[in-house]
């Protein structure tokens, strides 16, 4: 199962820093997504697309979790060479996560 | 005590038409125009080292008609209009308003945000670069301070109608307007919070109303083509978040939780010239149709800092395009990608970055995403160099490409001017701001 199946997210860009906030579709699936999607699985994810670290946090008053990507963008907007800058398409990347299936609840 | 304040602007090129259904609703008092993003103020400081009467906003002369009635019948507005330039912006303000008959319309003008002596006599690290703005001062073009609520503050109760500056920080476009009318202090730092969370949704446009946000079939609003600034219904009790009536788009708990934490890092700690704001408690809730209330944001003392965008000049940027299709089209492409790095061998050491890519196949996320053949492909040459000679040296190898491999076409090249803006700190005391309303 993709990631896309069960949550949407939004990427945005400060300086080489992108965020990518991830929230489920469902809110029950908080937990369960707070357990599958890690640090380290959106690091393997991106390889080697941030050079800096990835951080999480955590916002569960709104079912968010907040994907901090440092030395991610190639420079920033205005220096890197890729096409898309911003990185506002690494919203659609984190979503190709193959994520394992919920237990039916 | 009730404000109502909309956006009329998220960057530098966004819609008028946007802009003039906000100003003709009726419903708010107050618009705000964010113009400007990271790279704008380097561009606009570039325009006014070749011409020093520019680097203003663009749209001046476009929007003053367009906000006649909202300004005859007592509106007011706030914008970083001033890029790089706030007097050239507030003249031609002034030149616009006395044609439409609005002369005596009370403009305020924000200066001081241009701080780029300071940075380069103190000597301050930019840390994106690994070096310090001394080690590149003959390179710097720009840079510029995030500014805050302060000085807007200032203009209004001066009675000023329009107030502009330069690198005015996107929050705080609104956090004058609304502490302002409010009466809320500027060091009453749960009010600047819920101030700052309300300038956040308003600032990116229709970023809060269904822009950015389909994804069929999870994520569908009506009509996307039709999409409207958001609007702050605000008070000392409550922030409504909301669109114009008869718009596409939506504002409901998904496109306001997205927009909650974009551009946002730690939500507990989000830092603007005004404030230390605290988004990680945020409530939503519907409060009616394409109609959120929120509730919870805090705030604890601004920095003592102040962000700089530093413009540095890389020299050259070149992308050029060339297309192959068919069977074999991913081969032909990296036998073309082959031919060119080969070519380019002569000048390859004063290149300084050089990337070669396939649109349909790794331009976004390298090999993160492995697809199959796709029906067509386009080469993607991306270079930088200091000598604009060696850029166009690059580009002209993807041009002639039409020779071989078989079937390329469509070449389009570009070579433009490559602007880094970089990231530094400044503290407030380097960065004195003043405030004059003038009268049009």
């Amino acid at each position: 199962m993709k990631l896309r199946d069960v949550a949407y997210s939004r990427s945005g860009d400060k300086g080489d820093t992108s965020n990518i906030c991830v929230f489920p579709h469902d809110d029950a699936d908080y937990e369960w997504l707070r357990s599958v999607l890690t640090e380290d699985v959106v690091a393997k994810a991106f390889g080697d697309l941030v050079q800096g670290e990835v951080i999480r946090y955590e916002i569960p008053v709104n079912c968010c979790l907040n994907f901090v990507l440092t030395r991610a963008l190639a420079g920033g907007v205005s220096k890197s060479l890729r096409v898309d800058p911003h990185g506002k398409s690494y919203q659609s990347l984190i979503l190709d996560i193959d994520v394992p299936g919920r237990e039916e609840k | 005590m009730h404000l109502s304040i909309g956006s009329g602007s998220a960057y530098a090129n966004d819609r008028l038409e946007t802009a003039a259904a906000m100003a003709d609703s009726g419903r708010v008092q107050y618009m705000g125009f964010d113009c400007l993003a990271e790279r704008t103020m380097a561009l606009a400081q570039i325009r006014r080292l070749r011409d020093p009467s520019t680097g203003q906003d663009e749209r001046i002369s476009a929007l003053v008609p367009i906000l006649r009635r909202f300004l005859a019948s007592g509106g007011r507005v706030v914008g970083n209009f001033g890029a790089a330039n706030p007097d050239a912006a507030a003249a031609e303000f002034a030149e616009n308003l006395r044609a439409l008959g609005l002369g005596g319309t009370r403009i305020g003008i924000i200066r001081g945000d241009d701080v780029r002596a300071a940075v380069t006599e103190a000597d301050v690290a930019l840390p994106e670069l690994g070096t310090t703005t001394r080690a590149v001062a003959d390179r710097i073009v720009s840079a510029n301070a995030y500014i805050g609520a302060d000085p807007i503050v200032d203009c209004l109760q001066q009675d000023a109608q329009i107030v502009l500056g330069g690198r005015i920080a996107d929050p705080s476009l609104f956090v004058g307007p609304i502490c302002h009318e409010l009466g809320w202090s500027l060091d009453d730092w749960d009010r600047v919070g819920t101030a700052t969370l309300a300038g956040h949704l308003l600032e990116c446009g229709v970023h809060s109303t269904g822009g950015n946000f389909e994804d069929p079939p999870y994520r569908v609003v009506p009509d996307p083509h039709n999409l409207s600034f958001p609007l702050a219904e605000i008070d000392d009790d409550e922030l409504i978040v909301t669109k114009l009536d008869g718009t596409g788009g939506a504002v409901d708990l998904r496109t306001t939780r997205t927009q909650l934490y974009y551009e946002i890092h730690d939500p507990a700690r989000y830092l603007t010239p005004d404030v230390t704001a605290d988004f990680s408690d945020v409530r939503i809730e519907q409060a009616g149709p394409d109609r959120v209330r929120l509730s919870g944001a805090r705030g604890s003392a601004r920095p003592d800092t102040l962000k700089v965008l530093v413009g540095v000049d890389l020299g050259y940027k070149a992308v050029a395009e060339i297309s192959y299709g068919g069977p074999g089209c991913v081969d032909r492409a990296r036998r073309a990608e082959e031919i060119v790095r080969r070519r380019l061998e002569p000048i390859r050491a004063q290149i300084d970055e050089l990337r070669i890519e396939l649109h349909g196949v790794d331009t976004l996320f390298g090999d993160r995403i492995a697809g199959g053949e796709p029906a067509e492909v386009r080469l993607r040459l991306a270079a930088r160099a200091l000598d604009p000679d060696v850029a166009k040296a690059a580009a002209y190898e993807v041009e002639y490409l039409y020779f071989g491999p078989a079937g390329g076409g469509g070449v389009v090249t570009s070579v433009v001017p490559a602007v880094v803006v970089t990231p530094a700190l400044l503290p407030r005391s380097d960065v004195p701001l003043s405030v004059e309303v003038t009268t049009a």
